[in-house]
């Protein structure tokens, strides 16, 4: 790497903090300024969620105490139970739409935030994050009451009123239903990743694949869409997991019709006091979110690398 | 040119951003519109115009004893996150030391985690534990949740403030504690207030940590909207749900003065 002015200019308040010498070692002092707040961590998430999946290979007897033998019955349980492995697949489906949908609506939603000029992008990102400081239970009732079933329910209204259909539909308390949900309660974890990758992008580049004779589609198929894929991989991954992950919308919109694993947790556990099972399926959920993240993040490592050398 | 909207595919982009802007925004109004209707049920378009829905939900026992409840948690949730987050942001952003973007990756897993499981690992332990106070025990569950959140948004503020000007008082001989004082915390205070609001609505909010460590006596606000909406069918839930847009609404622009929303959000 050649002795670029920039980066000298960037590290050198660092190299000042350093020369520092009455300051405590930076290590210490970090260490005493992150502690409590790890300790915290440790004693309240990472040891008790430990626990729990622990929890997932232990027996519960008929008395409701825990302990050995150790098993893996609960998983063969969950797995070969054609119920349980409906409630996985409805979740991993559920999930994926949801996903589609978002990168389908939010990348042209992005695009017109970057380039819809400094109004435009104040007015779209306000748009866009507000409703996430708005609690999911508010809004999942919102969509509650425009997909009511029968007559009743807003969209209804609407179709039956401008003649588009005759008969109401049913939606509520379907798959479709929670997709519609999901989707607005994360949409912003697409659009706002997105946005920062697209709006990273240098317009010369563009510009001078204009100058080159590119097509805009050309452009976009060479040059944004590569350029916007890391912005699109953290989309994605939090679109996945934190639909795979939710409760309240499928338990308001979906019920019976569209059981997802929160639910299965939620019942196993408060419902039949069935802790080892309760935290096989919180295991399987936990299992699903990692493995989405590590891919994600393992495709943003390439990428780095690969542009970097 | 090419940087700039143009070409014969926008007004395609243009109809699904409209369409989307809708889509966000129609919940919301919708439940707005309901809270104001005078009937005894939910209709649509509703008539009529009354304010009784929400003069019956104010006057509720159970939504005051949810409301209050639901605010000191959020207060104290914050506070709580704040000791923890904001010295941890200090460490990762103004310190370099090995192992720190671990470190960073410890404070914010608790956001990749999927939150309706840590809210069963919190039951699992307080029961092992043989904790039965309510209270108690959603105040850790919420500070853990917001934590992370106030780390993020400080952390955010912390790098942007110029660190030169710092490294200037210090020449001119101003001490540690005096520098600290007088240029360090006027450059994050928004950052910090910033956190402290997003935390409070990040508690006020929650719904799947609470579900699992509720009590009748301690029930918050999300919950009791939840348990509403499967059993009461007049417009009074509608109301809550208008009296939580407003609040957000006055929060949003309140974020957007001080720090920007979209840095206050850090995402």
């Amino acid at each position: 790497m050649a002795a670029n002015p920039a980066r000298v200019f960037a590290e050198m308040p660092r190299v000042q903090t350093r020369l520092r010498s009455w300051q405590l070692p930076a290590t210490a002092a970090a260490g005493m300024l992150l502690l409590p707040a790890l300790l915290f961590l440790t004693a309240f998430f990472a040891l008790p969620a430990l626990g729990l999946l622990s929890y997932s290979f232990l027996t519960q007897s008929p008395e409701g105490t825990l302990g050995p033998p150790l098993t893996l019955e609960h998983y063969g349980h969950f797995f070969g139970t054609g119920l349980y492995s409906h409630v996985l697949l409805t979740t991993l489906r559920i999930s994926l739409v949801t996903t589609a949908a978002a990168i389908a609506l939010g990348y042209p939603f992005a695009l017109v935030m970057v380039r819809g000029g400094p109004l435009v992008n104040r007015a779209l990102t306000i748009i866009v994050i507000a409703p996430l400081i708005v609690s999911v239970v508010v809004r999942t009732y919102g969509w509650q009451l425009i997909l009511s079933n029968g007559k009743t329910g807003i969209l209804n209204w609407l179709l039956l009123t401008t003649g588009i259909i005759k008969t109401p539909v049913t939606l509520l308390y379907s798959e479709t239903a929670v997709v519609i949900g999901s989707l607005h309660v994360f949409f912003p974890m697409m659009v706002l990743p997105l946005a920062s990758a697209l709006g990273r992008i240098d317009p010369n580049i563009a510009d001078a694949a204009l100058t080159l004779g590119a097509t805009s589609w050309r452009i976009f198929r060479r040059i944004t869409l590569p350029l916007s894929l890391p912005g699109l991989a953290v989309g994605c991954s939090l679109v996945f997991s934190l639909t795979a992950g939710s409760f309240v919308t499928p338990a308001i919109l979906g019920g019976s019709g569209a059981q997802m694993l929160g639910m299965l947790v939620d019942q196993q556990i408060l419902v039949v006091y069935d802790w080892p099972f309760g935290a096989t399926v919180a295991t399987v959920l936990v299992v699903i979110v990692l493995a989405v993240n590590i891919v994600a993040s393992r495709a943003l490592d390439r990428r780095e690398t690969a542009y970097s050398s | 040119m090419s940087n700039r909207l143009g070409g014969p595919i926008t007004w395609l982009l243009v109809s699904v951003t409209v369409a989307m802007v809708i889509f966000i925004l129609a919940p919301l109004l919708v439940t707005v519109a309901i809270s104001i209707s005078d009937t005894p049920y939910v209709v649509f378009p509703p008539r009529g115009f009354t304010l009784n829905w929400y003069a019956k939900v104010l006057r509720d026992a159970d939504f005051q004893a949810s409301l209050s409840f639901s605010f000191v948690l959020a207060v104290a949730a914050t506070l709580g996150a704040l000791l923890l987050g904001v010295p941890a942001a200090f460490a990762v952003t103004r310190h370099r030391f090995p192992g720190r973007g671990a470190a960073v990756a410890a404070l914010l897993s608790p956001l990749v985690f999927p939150v309706l499981i840590t809210g069963v690992a919190l039951l699992q332990l307080f029961a092992v534990m043989g904790s039965n106070n309510t209270p108690l025990n959603m105040f850790i569950a919420h500070v853990l949740v917001t934590t992370p959140y106030v780390v993020r948004t400080v952390a955010a503020s912390l790098t942007l403030a110029d660190t030169s000007l710092e490294d200037a008082a210090r020449t001119l001989g101003a001490g540690r504690w005096r520098v600290f004082r007088r240029i360090t915390i006027p450059q994050i205070a928004p950052g910090v207030a910033a956190g402290s609001l997003f935390a409070f609505m990040v508690s006020f909010d929650n719904f799947p940590i609470s579900l699992w460590l509720a009590d009748a006596q301690h029930n918050p606000v999300p919950l009791l909207i939840f348990q509403m909406i499967s059993n009461v069918f007049e417009p009074s839930i509608a109301a809550i749900s208008t009296l939580m847009i407003l609040l957000a609404m006055v929060i949003v622009v309140i974020l957007e003065r001080i720090m920007g929303l979209r840095r206050a959000m850090a995402i």
